[in-house]
């Protein structure tokens, strides 16, 4: 369990690591916080030539709120995410779910922009950040653009980044008064990637819902928003939305899932599972919406 | 019993400090000037013929010493590597390294030894190692029948089987107003001890000294074997190990690998370290549980059991560290229990799978198989489980009790035990709550456990004695060294109980040496739940034969009678007037220095060696209560856990709730988590902690845990404790998550095996 020959690189600046990147291809690697590339690279089960180090580069960490738009460096902890007032203020949801990753050991060096760029379609903040409306900053060679969450993850540990693009920062619209938030997940322990999970942002006005992101995680490869069902709750009255219709909902967020059997379920169960998670984080958004 | 001023309070671990500090030695922590670090070619296969095995790329890559396949250390090695007690056991000597073919995925092919691990594992992807693949034995329940052999030299699949059956007793069973019929299986379980396995050696082949550091339950195990397997004359062989991050059974006897490590060193003339990682811990470092019973038990119609029938089928994997254990397994299955009689047949099979080797209470599916039937069959009489128990259960007033199989039973009281289990949980008001909750729709379910554990099993083996040597230093000082050693039990503090209060002085003068063959007597280690009850019991006796001198030698020195003198904190004093008294320190300067003062007839020093010998198993007993809920999702949660142990005298409560908590923690594993899995072709598919799930901390509840005393016959009255929380666990969870299905739960379960939709959870698997 030693990984393979590679050399390190510790860039102090982005522009730095983009050079490194743009020389190297897809021989080097981004190492953020390692949670998921060192046990890889010990097992062998991946190897790179070359380590891109973003942990020297300040630039990179750090949380901005303008009243607008939550801006979280890539390089920020999952563990200082967690606490941060602001992210509690106009993102409950992503706070809340960062006590679904790993334990809080992982989160003291797990970064926000890892996890995203890792991509893994169990995982949480993909699904979150997609839900959320999200856009992460990317800097290249080419230049910086902006790819919207929804847009990212192209396949299981692949986002549509080229390898020599960095994902810098995620950016997070602040949601309207009137919201509510699920993360609801089942995993074989606390802290295991999800057997099947799903993220829920729902806002309203007027009575009815305008807008309604669901996305489930662990049970494709990728994580996998709801078009449908957001098609079908925007602009429905809060006050008919009740449980018979929420099991529908729940029934139609999961009726195109094949999950495959693995060790620790059988595909069928996902699905089931991911159903039943639907509903219950319908019910519990709902309900936080009704409050606010 | 009476209490001591050390022995039956819980007196902190000497061990902690430096374990909880990060301060622990273990084997990785050894570090010998010159030494090389050793990695494996292993099989990716769980069969094959080697066709072709190049290690020239690997020897020419910088940095690498050498390269050893089969050839190389085959010629070193004049006999067995099995270990000493299972040489007679109908199981294939280990070997080294593959020679001509694999018998299981991880098997090692190759060693490399290299200037640094991750050096020694780029060159081991440098061996090129081809195989010819062929189809392995992956299933236990057709091995025997089938025509491929793991070990065709040996001509057959089965490693053993034995079989008592009575005709009359069969008609008897069949006969019965209840007959239940089930069969129950456990999963695959690895130990996964902190401490993977590990050794250090060097040889010095100027003075003939083979130096060894490991990480094992029993050191002189490491040098009786390695003595054996290389020739190197034993008193030239110099085992040491100082702490050990666990071990469960799975470090009782040397790993193919760790002698194939001690060969290298030998062979190479250097000092080499080889750790084992999680992964090759996992796949290769020896496997547990996996078997299946089946048992039909026939009652009358008052619930009294008429008889039993088992099916034993255990699976022994490729190499086996110790013979079956389907004897045990008929023996204890009659638990607390009066029975007609049982009927058995057990069978243990090889496959092209990792080895067993033992796992804290290794012959657990006894308990498993008869407490969940005893569960099955009061479901099937509408009769309360516990109710079916009391009817069964045996007492104190029935001792020396033998059981339907044989086994006889001394010290015991388990009608006791399962009273003050059911009172402290109370079991009449847990009834009512859940018949509430129920109705409300939530699926809550109740578990009981009772079992009669033996421990200090071993009598004519190496594991029958053990021996302490208590010497007293001129300041007065002592040290007690140990055959026995630790891997976690505690020893260095409980044993120094036990000596300070015999020897009458503060446990901070006391200090235990165990781990090192040069300077502790001859020991059989850790394992089979005997430490307490025969290192306690020669620790208690050694302990005592010095006491006796120190009182003849003060009583000299005081001009008193050795029978009106007492020993406390250090000094030897005329009871009722302390005022005259020597300290131990004056009786030393006697008994070293000052001989002319001693008795006529005393013999100068102040030491014993005392090796001790328990005449048969000591017998201890538990009863577990555990209660759950199922979740929508399947998920089972733990409300509740209640453990009451008669584990004879206590020499440390706290160690006593250590060793039952972690047992029941290993337990919930393999009740719920635990399940290493190959897929058809042999491949192991749970290979890291991320498959491999073990309890955490998260899915521990508290366990509330209590105490009867019956006390054992030997010095102190204590009996064995260690194994007795893993055996207890898996019934208890099972039976809870049965009666809150209402059917049987009979193998490891997940959660999309409870969820609401599946058939087992929604109605009967019957």
């Amino acid at each position: 369990m030693k990984p393979a020959p590679f050399r390190l690189h510790r860039p102090d600046r982005v522009a730095e690591a983009i050079e490194l990147l743009s020389v190297y291809g897809d021989e080097a690697k981004v190492l953020a916080g390692g949670q998921s590339l060192m046990p890889l690279l010990a097992l062998r089960l991946a190897r790179f030539e070359e380590l891109v180090d973003l942990n020297r580069i300040g630039e990179l960490s750090g949380i901005s709120f303008d009243g607008e738009e939550l801006v979280i460096g890539a390089m920020t902890r999952q563990a200082d995410v967690e606490v941060a007032p602001e992210v509690r203020k106009s993102a409950p949801l992503l706070a809340r779910a960062l006590r679904y990753v790993g334990h809080f050991q992982i989160r003291n060096r797990g970064t926000v922009g890892g996890s995203l760029a890792h991509a893994d379609p169990a995982a949480e903040l993909p699904a979150v950040a997609m839900v959320l409306g999200a856009v992460v900053d990317v800097v290249g060679p080419r230049g910086a653009r902006q790819v919207p969450a929804e847009e990212l993850f192209a396949e299981r540990w692949t986002t549509v980044l080229d390898v020599d693009e960095l994902l810098v920062s995620v950016r997070i619209p602040v949601m309207p008064a009137e919201a509510g938030f699920a993360v609801e997940e089942v995993a074989r322990r606390h802290g295991d990637f999800a057997m099947a999970g799903v993220a829920c942002a729902l806002s309203s006005g007027h009575g009815r819902v305008d807008r309604a992101r669901i996305a489930l995680f662990g049970v494709g490869r990728t994580p996998l928003l709801c078009p449908l069902v957001a098609k079908e709750m925007e602009g429905s009255l809060l006050d008919e939305l009740h449980p018979a219709a929420l099991d529908e909902l729940a029934a139609l967020a999961t009726a195109d899932l094949d999950p495959p059997d693995d060790v620790h379920a059988t595909g069928s169960y996902r699905r089931a599972v991911a159903a039943h998670l639907v509903g219950r984080a319908l019910i519990n958004s709902l309900e936080e919406l009704r409050r606010a | 019993m009476v209490a001591g001023r050390f022995v039956g309070q819980s007196v902190l671990r000497r061990e902690d400090p430096r374990l909880v500090s990060g301060h622990g030695r273990y084997v990785d922590d050894v570090r010998v000037p010159g030494m090389v670090h050793a990695a494996f070619v292993r099989s990716h296969v769980a069969r094959a013929r080697i066709a072709a095995l190049d290690v020239a790329a690997a020897e020419r890559l910088p940095g690498v010493r050498a390269v050893y396949t089969a050839r190389d250390l085959e010629p070193l090695i004049v006999g067995p590597l099995g270990a000493t007690m299972y040489l007679s056991a109908p199981i294939p000597s280990p070997v080294a390294l593959a020679s001509g073919d694999v018998r299981y995925p991880g098997q090692p092919v190759a060693l490399v030894l290299a200037d640094s691990r991750y050096l020694a594992e780029d060159a081991c992807e440098l061996v090129r190692l081809d195989y010819d693949v062929a189809t392995p034995v992956m299933d236990m329940e057709t091995a025997a029948e089938s025509e491929i052999l793991v070990h065709p030299e040996r001509g057959s699949n089965v490693v053993s089987q034995s079989r008592r059956w009575d005709d009359d007793l069969e008609l008897a069973i069949r006969g019965a107003p209840y007959v239940v019929t089930r069969t129950f299986r456990q999963p695959r379980q690895s130990h996964t001890p902190m401490e993977p396995h590990g050794v250090v050696a060097s040889w010095d082949r100027f003075d003939g000294e083979l130096r060894i550091w490991c990480t094992s339950q029993r050191v002189h195990e490491v040098r009786a074997t390695m003595g054996r397997v290389t020739g190197i004359p034993e008193q030239r062989i110099h085992v040491v190990q100082r702490d050990v991050g666990g071990a469960f059974g799975q470090k009782g006897a040397m790993r193919p690998e760790e002698i194939a490590v001690v060969l290298a060193a030998c062979k190479a003339g250097v000092a080499v370290k080889w750790v084992e990682d999680r992964h090759e811990n996992l796949v290769a470092g020896g496997h547990a549980r996996s078997d299946r019973i089946a048992v039909t038990m026939g009652l009358d119609h008052e619930g009294g059991i008429i008889g039993a029938e088992l099916d034993h089928l255990e699976d022994a994997g490729a190499y086996p560290s110790l013979g079956s254990v389907g004897g045990l397994v008929a023996m204890m299955f009659p638990g607390a229990y009066r029975m007609g009689g049982v009927n058995w047949s057990t069978r243990a099979v090889f496959t092209n799978s990792c080895g067993r080797a033992p796992y804290r209470g290794p012959w657990n599916i006894e308990s498993l198989a008869r407490e969940q039937i005893m569960d099955a069959a009061a479901r099937e009489m509408g009769l309360d489980p516990v109710e079916l128990r009391r009817r069964n259960v045996i007492a104190r007033t029935d001792m020396p009790f033998t059981n339907a199989s044989g086994m006889t039973y001394a010290d015991i009281d388990p009608a006791a035990v399962l009273a003050e289990t059911l009172r402290r949980f109370d079991y009449p008001e847990f009834l009512e709550e859940q018949s509430e909750q129920r109705g409300g729709g939530r699926r809550i379910g109740v578990g009981v456990s009772l079992f009669v554990e033996p421990t200090a099993l071993g009598t004519g083996t190496m594991l029958g004695t053990e021996a302490a040597h208590v010497k007293v230093s001129l300041a007065g000082k002592v040290t007690v060294a140990l055959g026995t050693s630790s891997h976690g039990q505690s020893i260095a503090t409980t044993m120094a109980q036990i000596a300070a209060d015999e020897l009458g002085v503060d446990i901070e003068d006391v200090s235990v040496v165990d781990g090192e063959t040069d300077i502790t007597p001859i020991g059989g280690g850790t394992g089979g739940s005997r430490s307490g009850v025969i290192g306690g019991g020669a620790t208690h006796r050694a302990a005592g034969h010095v006491r006796d001198k120190v009182l003849r030698v003060a009583a000299e020195l005081m001009e008193a009678a050795p029978e009106d003198l007492e020993t406390d904190r250090g000094r030897i004093q005329v009871r009722g007037t302390p005022t005259r008294s020597v300290s131990l320190a004056q009786v030393a300067h006697a008994a070293y220095v000052d001989t002319k003062l001693l008795p006529a007839g005393v013999e100068p020093g102040l030491e014993a060696l005392v090796r001790y010998s328990t005449p048969a198993i000591t017998f201890a007993n538990a009863c577990h209560i555990c209660v759950v809920e199922i979740l929508p999702s399947g998920q089972v949660e733990i409300l509740r856990y209640v453990v009451v142990e008669d584990c004879g005298a206590m020499i440390n409560p706290m160690v006593v709730h250590g060793q039952i908590s972690g047992g029941v923690v290993q337990g919930i594993g393999g009740a719920l988590y635990e399940r290493f899995c190959y897929d058809e072709d042999g491949n192991p598919l749970t290979t890291t902690f991320m498959d491999y799930l073990i309890p955490t901390s998260t899915e521990v509840p508290f366990i509330e845990i209590s105490h009867l005393n019956s006390p054992a016959r030997g010095p102190g009255g204590y009996k064995g404790v260690g194994e007795g929380g893993a055996i207890g666990a898996v019934p208890a969870v099972r039976n809870a998550i049965s009666d809150a299905l209402g059917a049987d739960v009979t193998d490891g379960v997940r959660p999309c095996d409870l969820f609401e939709s599946t058939p087992l959870a929604g109605g009967s698997s019957r």
